[in-house]
């Protein structure tokens, strides 16, 4: 089973149709280390964030992804990378503990009712577990990201804005699932503008007027 | 390989449960679907009571159906997943190739299981005799393959246009009118009492294998962007 | 000095069409109307294939000057298939007293006309370039593996009114050598023109792209 991974970034640039979004992004960041991405609302977070994942493709650079056993190209990242966004969403038809199923399904890692039940318990979503989606609130779907990563334990987090709808409490929850999986050896990259949020990353990107720096 | 990969194949079976579970709970598509082959079904028996009908007719009218039932409920696997934005999750934890391969057998399994209802209902409202079963049976599986398959791409493509579920329509019929043309002439064949060529299944199956394997190459360049 | 040279040749042989080729044993004058309508219906198949394979070359190398030039072939392609379409309307009249009547190649030139019109209204749908190009491209294929069942099976399976392919299935020529002459000529002559308004059209359509291409376009409008 492949527990780290390391991604290199080299000279990653994204543009729409005439406008760059930004360009010349160069990081490297191992197993078990963390990385803040942070920039002004429209800089382009969420943005790197979908080229990490390979949902969207590059306009320049690449991105370099490897685990145990070499280099992983495109189609074999599946089933390592796990994503909270405030634009991934569930099917409403289904229950929490059915999402969880669903999405932790797409590793070899079998998921147990019994591990999605704990996820849900971990997140304070026990009593909800066996509630449709459509009766959550936002805050509720937020937990179930959360769940979803921590019973799925990918060997990448990408997190975007993990804590947005979150109260006090599940702000802990999210604190302590970065905590946790950095300890596991994961690697994580956090995109926020909260503060505590970067507090867990040893290396930071900085979007915005078209510059990058990298600390 | 990593070892974390799920197969090809068990990811299209875990996808297509899925599919059928959520149909099930909220019967959005099969209930539009039915509704519709029944208001066409009775419509045309109506118009057409006491007349009988040629082959050709007959033929051309039961592939109608099937046709416009499609246009009408197949596009919503993908649309919707596009609208609700359940696709990106999606694209997330699957690769984009079993995505594609669930939809279309979710797809095909739903305009099967639609065809299975229109046939008797068909053959009752318009007094239609069919002999020869088992080529029908054929027939009729390799035109909804085709049209089911063809259906979940052009669906797929529209991801990011305006105007989703009228485009959709204005797509399909120049890709499917091959095998739609062919299935009704198989038909047609049927009804006048002759077994189709093998030729002709030849060809409605080589079909088929040409857009369910250029779906499964070319999905994942619509999916990214 | 190119596009004088193309007008004038244009002229010497639609001049050659009318005045010297001689008319048809059966249809007479009217098989004129032929050397009208085949190569306008060859042009566009020409521009439907050309569409399909820049639409691929997109799909590689990711490059826009592709699109520009898949999308203006398609464009192009389907002002021709139009023209074929009312040439042929026009014939099936003249010689079988119907403009319409399904006829197998009938059916394939109009399903061309709907894959042309179900292209240009999918690219006109789509805000995002890359998408629209990334799309359009992969319609193209799709509608471009259709081609060989279309242009095979029906008309196999339908009686059909057209006169037999020039080149027929036992490989000899049924036509006068004049004739055959004639419209190899006008097949040449047509694809010219159509290659000329291609790069035309290019010159003007490229400032539509962020990307400045104007160094790919050239003073030609194409490079090749």
């Amino acid at each position: 089973m492949d527990l780290s991974m390391s991604v290199e970034l080299v000279n990653l640039g994204k543009k729409y149709n005439h406008k760059g979004l930004f360009q010349g992004i160069n990081a490297v960041i191992k197993a078990g280390q963390c990385l803040g991405i942070t920039g002004s609302n429209g800089s382009g977070k969420t943005t790197l964030l979908k080229l990490i994942a390979g949902i969207e493709q590059p306009s320049e650079g690449y991105v370099y992804m490897k685990g145990n056993r070499g280099d992983l190209r495109r189609e074999e990242r599946v089933g390592s990378i796990g994503m909270v966004s405030p634009q991934i969403a569930f099917y409403d038809a289904m229950t929490g503990i059915e999402n969880i199923m669903f999405f932790c399904s797409c590793s070899l890692r079998r998921c147990s009712i019994k591990d999605a039940q704990e996820g849900c318990m971990r997140v304070g979503l026990d009593g909800y577990s066996d509630d449709l989606v459509s009766t959550y609130s936002t805050g509720m779907k937020q937990r179930l990201k959360l769940a979803i990563m921590l019973v799925f334990q990918p060997t990448l987090w990408l997190l975007d804005e993990p804590s947005s709808n979150l109260d006090a409490v599940g702000k802990k929850i999210v604190g302590n699932s970065i905590k946790s999986a950095l300890q596991d050896g994961a690697t994580v990259i956090v995109a926020t503008n909260e503060c505590w949020e970067l507090g867990y990353a040893s290396e930071h990107i900085i979007l915005g007027e078209c510059s990058v720096d990298s600390i | 390989m990593p070892v974390n990969i799920l197969s090809l194949a068990n990811a299209v079976w875990i996808l297509f449960k899925k599919d059928l579970l959520c149909e099930f709970r909220t019967g959005y598509a099969i209930g539009t679907l039915l509704m519709f082959a029944l208001l066409i079904l009775s419509s045309i028996s109506m118009t057409f009571s006491g007349i009988s009908l040629s082959a050709e007719l007959t033929a051309n009218l039961l592939w109608m159906i099937i046709f416009f039932c499609s246009m009408a409920g197949l596009g919503r696997a993908f649309l919707e997943e596009q609208e609700t934005g359940t696709l990106f999750t999606l694209s997330i934890y699957f690769r984009p190739q079993a995505i594609v391969l669930g939809k279309m057998l979710y797809n095909i399994a739903l305009l099967i299981g639609l065809t299975c209802l229109i046939v008797p209902l068909f053959m009752i409202f318009l007094h239609v005799d069919f002999q020869l079963w088992r080529e029908l049976f054929a027939v009729l599986l390799l035109g909804d393959i085709g049209i089911g398959a063809v259906s979940t791409l052009m669906a797929a493509m529209l991801g990011g246009a305006q105007g989703k579920h009228s485009l959709f329509t204005v797509l399909t019929l120049p890709i499917i009118l091959p095998q739609f043309l062919s299935a009704i002439h198989a038909t047609m064949t049927i009804l006048s009492g002759n077994v189709p060529t093998i030729q002709e299944i030849a060809y409605m199956l080589g079909y088929d294998s040409i857009m369910i394997l250029a779906g499964y190459m070319l999905y994942s360049f619509i999916c990214c962007e | 000095m190119m596009r004088r040279v193309l007008f004038l040749w244009l002229a010497a042989v639609m001049g050659a069409i009318v005045f010297i080729i001689p008319p048809a044993e059966g249809l007479g004058n009217v098989v004129k109307i032929a050397f009208f309508h085949i190569p306008l219906a060859w042009v566009s198949v020409l521009g439907f294939l050309l569409s399909a394979y820049w639409g691929i070359q997109y799909l590689r190398t990711g490059e826009m000057y592709y699109d520009l030039k898949s999308s203006t072939a398609a464009k192009l392609g389907l002002f021709f298939c139009i023209f074929a379409t009312l040439s042929g309307m026009v014939f099936a009249k003249l010689t079988w007293g119907a403009y319409w009547n399904w006829d197998p190649r009938q059916i394939t030139i109009f399903i061309l006309l709907l894959i042309y019109g179900s292209y240009i209204t999918l690219r006109s749908a789509i805000p995002n370039i890359i998408t629209r190009a990334r799309t359009s491209a992969v319609y193209g294929l799709f509608a471009f593996f259709t081609v060989p069942f279309l242009m095979f099976i029906i008309p196999r399976f339908y009686f059909s009114l057209h006169p037999e392919p020039i080149i027929n299935r036992l490989g000899r020529l049924d036509m006068d050598s004049i004739m055959a002459y004639g419209l190899l000529l006008t097949l040449v002559t047509s694809t010219a023109l159509f290659r000329q308004i291609l790069c035309y059209l290019l010159k003007k359509e490229y400032r539509k792209y962020p990307a400045n291409m104007a160094d790919r376009i050239g003073k030609d409008g194409m490079k090749l």
